[in-house]
């Protein structure tokens, strides 16, 4: 007796887990990445320029 | 210092290892996929039919290098866990937690393969047979330490507990080899012997040897991979994340 769709599907799990092995962890580089990239622009747009304060106080 | 010395504190600096893991990873899988791709060719294609079990013994190709490398990992993040414990080592703590995904996946592959060889040779696709068992007690624990340590929001604290967990499950390991001599089982006894005598014919060996490679180099590849996905997790806000993020959106 051949088997064969035994050994297919034995194979077929072999290479599906690998494959989300291969997989998830660029996945979760990708979003540390981006993460990172997000707070710092987030962090530079909420810092104000060094002399906002004080040019506006001159125009006042 | 010793190069070597010198090589190993480096790679304690986040950075450093970030770098090393980004090099050798795709290295470490392209020359697992390489080795793989004979170990499978040979396993399918070049060594004969199994006189009583027909083609079905093909499965054993990737069963028992998967159900090794399931008790290996294990054994492997234990020692990690250990040193990480004892010596505050980061990277080990990391390390040791990215063995835990790795592991798991290859005892579900253990199990999977095991049910499904086991249908059409046992007549069952599940008994609960010692080295069974002891077996899906292993994927419990590798889920147990993936789950304690993400329950945990302190990372370090989280790999701590995760790898108290690892010490002691360690004691699993000698079950799980030693079950089919302990008891009586429905499991096969051991047939195949790295050092000694095998019971399988020597042209089917080559393969199965392959593949015992092969899952090594992609265990590597994967390890160095979800170290350095974790790495940059734990260092989310440093100015060198941020570089390369910035750099990699470029």
């Amino acid at each position: 007796m051949s088997y064969l769709g035994y050994v297919v599907a034995a194979y077929g799990v072999f290479f599906v887990v690998l494959l989300w092995d291969f997989v998830a962890p660029r996945i979760d580089i990708a979003r540390q990445l981006r993460a990172a990239k997000l707070r710092a622009a987030r962090t530079t747009a909420a810092r104000p320029a060094p002399d906002a304060t004080l040019s506006r106080t001159e125009s006042e | 210092m010793h190069p070597l010395v010198r090589w190993f504190h480096q790679l304690g600096s986040p950075p450093y290892f970030d770098r090393f893991a980004a090099r050798w990873a795709p290295w470490a899988y392209v020359l697992g996929l390489l080795v793989m791709a004979y170990g499978l060719w040979a396993a399918l294609f070049q060594v004969p039919a199994d006189y009583q079990q027909g083609d079905s013994f093909r499965i054993l190709y990737i069963h028992v290098p998967s159900a090794w490398m399931s008790m290996f990992i294990f054994g492997l993040m234990a020692f990690y866990s250990a040193i990480a414990l004892v010596w505050r080592i980061k990277l080990c703590e990391i390390l040791a937690m990215a063995c835990a995904p790795i592991g798991a996946a290859f005892t579900v592959i253990t199990l999977a393969t095991g049910s499904i060889w086991g249908k059409p040779m046992w007549g069952t696709w599940w008994d609960w047979d010692p080295r069974l068992t002891t077996e899906l007690i292993l994927l419990f624990l590798y889920l147990g330490i993936i789950g304690l340590y993400h329950a945990i929001d302190d990372r370090r604290q989280g790999a701590r507990a995760a790898g108290l967990l690892a010490i002691v499950g360690v004691a699993l390991l000698p079950v799980i080899r030693y079950s089919v001599v302990w008891w009586n089982s429905l499991h096969q006894g051991q047939t195949i012997s790295v050092f000694g005598q095998s019971q399988m014919d020597a042209s089917m060996l080559p393969p199965l040897f392959a593949m015992i490679v092969a899952t090594k180099l992609w265990f590597v590849g994967s390890l160095l991979a979800r170290a350095r996905a974790d790495n940059l997790r734990r260092e989310a806000g440093k100015d060198w994340v941020v570089r390369m993020a910035q750099e990699r959106a470029r």
